[in-house]
């Protein structure tokens, strides 16, 4: 289970569930990293809604099939899978050995869940000194009235004011975004165990991580709060206008549903904007719009006026004249767009190596590895986990359990 | 006091706006040395704002004063042979280059990663880009709007038949941020067993569209699936949407279908909850307009404050859209001791923002307050670069730093 990444070495035990937990096993193991997804032999920890198991998710099935390139998408990948009932005093034997030769665990359970187990951080410290967990509730694990509210990522943007500020300038009704809150709480995560794991190398002691998934999130709208914090001023929602700047917009192009986005920065930018749409017949110059404040003032008229120009052009072809010009534009992409689209190859092949467990190829991943380290390139390591699969190979190879002792465990039901 | 997880780390940030000012945050407040390096008019944040009173200062807008403690600040025109010398010359004295220079620009000004290390072997740098560092696009121009756009999330959020919609408050240079930082940290750790740096850089379009899950592009490729807009609702599962209430909105979504049944018995239990649509949620999408007229006057006729109580009370995980001001005055967050305060000599007392996680053996820290404007030239330049006094008032007259 070698790997060129900046991780190898570094073993993780993942008790994530749905998705903000399991893309932070994932994200390491992309970076070199050994992940164990721990699962329960009686149910997937995966998330399975209605029945349907989510792509990327570990489903449940013991085996899974390593020639599916859909396998090696989403945030499971890359793991092993292990079974272990730690309700039992079995179960947390085995637990506690696998602790002792680990570096990280992390999990996204409600506060409560692990020392309720009798596997709180002071429980894991005492099996291993140099443990890090990173433990990933929605609010947080100290005491306040929110700590044991029950959420998803979308519940819990909308509680930390984040959702209020998503949706059109001239409704005040949020709009569903996207479900960013996840991922975004994942790479604080990512962040915080790289820097525990480097102060570990300096001083030889873990620590814990204790997050509040929503704390991490609520970083991004700093810039609102700190103007209600200093003008009492309370932002609502802007559709993709932003203070300052203007025009700042997502613009309909020719074709069903194409747009294109425009941001001019400064007077330079403004300048050249204006003279590709000279170069079109359409006059976006004269006083009306010449100054920052001017545009700023009358950014209705702004967005008509430039709307009347890019419904009649191609996207694409109008983003490249005016990147050509030294303006900030692309068009908006979509899913078919992206799939043929060189830039976005080039991005998903970059920086990616592939396990000897990798049975389909680099062109079938679309998902690469985001960090681009030129020297320690991380890379996919296998698909996703199956429940129990790689029993063996980690309670046999890695802890040492004699193949018949195994069987009993099995028989047992602890694994 | 307890040793920081990153003491004794040495970190140049350099570039404009956000995102690299993000990467240096998350490293600064773990401990890093961080030297912010700004234009001798001070970088874009500065100018932003929002100021107090809408007063317009370099010292006191409120992105910069979230983004910039624990920092030192250092002057320097890139575009003179002798700042971009210097420049050199301080990638010489750190561990960790984060910035968000374009690569053309980087070229020009004869700072790109081979020509720091080449003296320095053991120098990381991390480059936050927009479309990537050797990528067809590398050259275009980029920002928080235009990345959104380009990545594939723009295009799934907002309105049917409306302008898509970015992620507002320039989400996007958070993550470009964000992940700049990690490739640094995880490029640290490589250097712990080999000795040796290297450069790593990130995309934010790359981010936004992979790791964020906006690209839509494995879903379409391997099934066919082409997922558009659908304004408040989330297309694809039900009920996962934003609702109307007698004082505001709630985000109604569950994926649990005991939770879903409880708000049913919440509502009296009409005959409606055994409507077959309603029992799979993969498939409720269809007739969303007809299932939301079942429930939605409920909610029109109460409070967000009435509709939490009930929700709470039963286990369900709908919340209520809260207003900023209505989350800088949560009690949870103000138990948990998230806010913090800040002397400045300019700005004065001001409260910002805590910690995005917290360590238990090296905490999170606000050590010292944001610089002003070149405030630690003589430090920097001076102290680590070992320019003497008189050649600092030097560079000083010939528009080299402030």
């Amino acid at each position: 289970m070698s790997s060129s990444g900046p991780l190898q070495g570094i073993r993780v035990l993942d008790h994530g569930h749905v998705w903000a937990g399991p893309l932070v096993g994932t994200s390491l193991s992309d970076l070199g990293a050994e992940v164990i997804k721990v699962l329960s032999p009686s149910r997937s920890s995966g998330v399975s809604m209605a029945g349907k198991v989510m792509p990327g998710a570990a489903g449940g099935a013991s085996q899974v099939d390593t020639t599916d390139p859909t396998q090696y998408h989403g945030y499971e990948r890359g793991k092993l899978g292990i079974s272990i009932n730690l309700a039992v005093d079995e179960g947390k034997g085995l637990y506690r050995r696998l602790i002792s030769v680990s570096d990280v665990v992390v999990e996204n359970f409600s506060p409560r869940v692990m020392p309720s187990l009798g596997l709180g951080f002071e429980d894991l410290q005492k099996l291993n000194p140099g443990i890090i967990l990173c433990s990933m509730s929605a609010t947080g694990a100290t005491e306040g009235p929110w700590r044991d509210l029950v959420t998803y990522g979308p519940s819990l943007g909308a509680l930390y004011g984040i959702k209020s500020l998503l949706g059109y300038h001239d409704d005040p009704m949020p709009r569903e975004d996207m479900a960013d809150l996840d991922p975004t709480a994942a790479g604080h995560a990512v962040f915080a165990i790289l820097a525990a794991l480097e102060y570990r190398a300096r001083s030889g002691h873990g620590q814990h991580i204790e997050m509040a998934q929503g704390e991490s999130a609520i970083q991004r709208i700093a810039e609102p709060i700190m103007d209600y914090l200093f003008n009492r001023r309370v932002a609502r929602t802007q559709g993709n206008r932003y203070p300052g700047v203007a025009p700042h917009g997502i613009y309909r192009a020719a074709g069903d549903d194409e747009w294109i986005s425009i941001v001019a920065r400064d007077d330079r930018e403004w300048a050249a904007l204006t003279s590709v749409a000279a170069a079109s017949g359409h006059n976006l110059g004269g006083s009306t719009f010449a100054t920052l404040e001017a545009r700023l003032a009358a950014q209705d008229a702004l967005d008509e006026a430039i709307t009347a120009w890019t419904s009649l052009e191609n996207a694409m072809n109008l983003s490249r004249r005016l990147q050509d010009a030294g303006v900030p534009a692309s068009p908006v992409m979509n899913a078919p767009a992206l799939a043929a689209d060189d830039n976005f190859h080039a991005l998903r092949r970059s920086g990616m190596q592939l396990g000897p467990d990798v049975k389909v190829t680099a062109e079938d991943i679309y998902q690469g590895v985001v960090w681009k380290l030129t020297k320690t390139p991380g890379g996919i390591q296998r698909t996703v986990p199956g429940t129990g699969a790689d029993n063996a190979r980690v309670f046999g190879e890695l802890l040492g359990i004699a193949r018949a002792d195994l069987d009993g465990l099995h028989e047992r039901g602890v694994i | 006091m307890p040793e920081s997880a990153l003491s004794g780390l040495k970190v140049v940030e350099a570039g404009d706006f956000i995102s690299p000012a993000y990467g240096g945050k998350l490293l600064a407040d773990l401990g890093a040395d961080v030297i912010k390096v700004e234009p001798p008019a001070g970088g874009s944040i500065r100018k932003h704002g929002p100021f107090p009173g809408d007063d317009a200062n370099i010292e006191t807008g409120g992105l910069h004063l979230f983004l910039d403690a624990n920092k030192r600040s250092v002057t320097l025109d890139l575009e003179s042979s002798e700042g971009a010398q210097l420049f050199r010359d301080l990638a010489g004295w750190a561990d960790i280059v984060i910035h968000n220079i374009e690569p053309g620009r980087l070229e020009r000004l004869g700072i790109r990663y081979e020509d720091l290390s080449s003296d320095s072997p053991a120098l990381i740098m991390s480059s936050i880009t927009v479309f990537g560092y050797d990528t067809p696009y590398r050259d275009w121009k980029g920002s928080a709007l235009t990345a959104t756009a380009a990545s594939g999330l723009s295009q799934r959020i907002g309105d049917p038949g409306k302008a898509p919609l970015w992620i507002p408050y320039c989400a996007a240079d958070f993550q470009g941020g964000l992940h700049g930082a990690i490739a640094a940290m995880a490029a640290l750790q490589a250097r712990r067993a080999t000795g040796e740096g290297q450069h790593a850089w990130v995309s934010i379009v790359e981010v936004l569209g992979n790791y964020l899950g906006g690209s839509g592009v494995p879903a379409f490729v391997f099934g066919g699936l082409t997922t558009t807009r659908a304004g408040t609702h989330m297309p694809g599962f039900y009920p996962w949407e934003v609702a109307e209430t007698a004082d505001g909105y709630f985000e109604v979504i569950t994926m649990v279908d005991a939770q879903w049944r409880r708000f049913v018995e919440l509502m009296g239990n009409p005959e409606w909850g055994a409507d077959e649509r309603l029992q799979n949620r993969w498939t409720a999408p269809a007739w969303r307009d007809e299932l939301d007229a079942y429930w939605h006057p409920w909610m029109k006729e109460r409070t967000r404050a009435e509709l939490w109580q009930v929700f709470r009370d039963n286990h369900i995980a709908f919340q209520p859209v809260q207003t900023v001001d209505e989350i800088v005055a949560s009690p949870h967050l103000e138990a948990r001791g998230f806010w913090q305060e800040i002397e400045h000599p300019v700005a004065g007392a001001y409260s910002t923002l805590g910690p995005p996680f917290r360590l238990s053996a090296t905490p999170w820290e606000l050590r010292f307050r944001p610089p002003l404007l070149g405030e630690h030239n003589a430090d920097v330049l001076g102290g680590i670069l070992g320019q003497s006094p008189a050649e600092l008032e030097r560079l000083q007259s010939a528009g080299v730093t402030v």
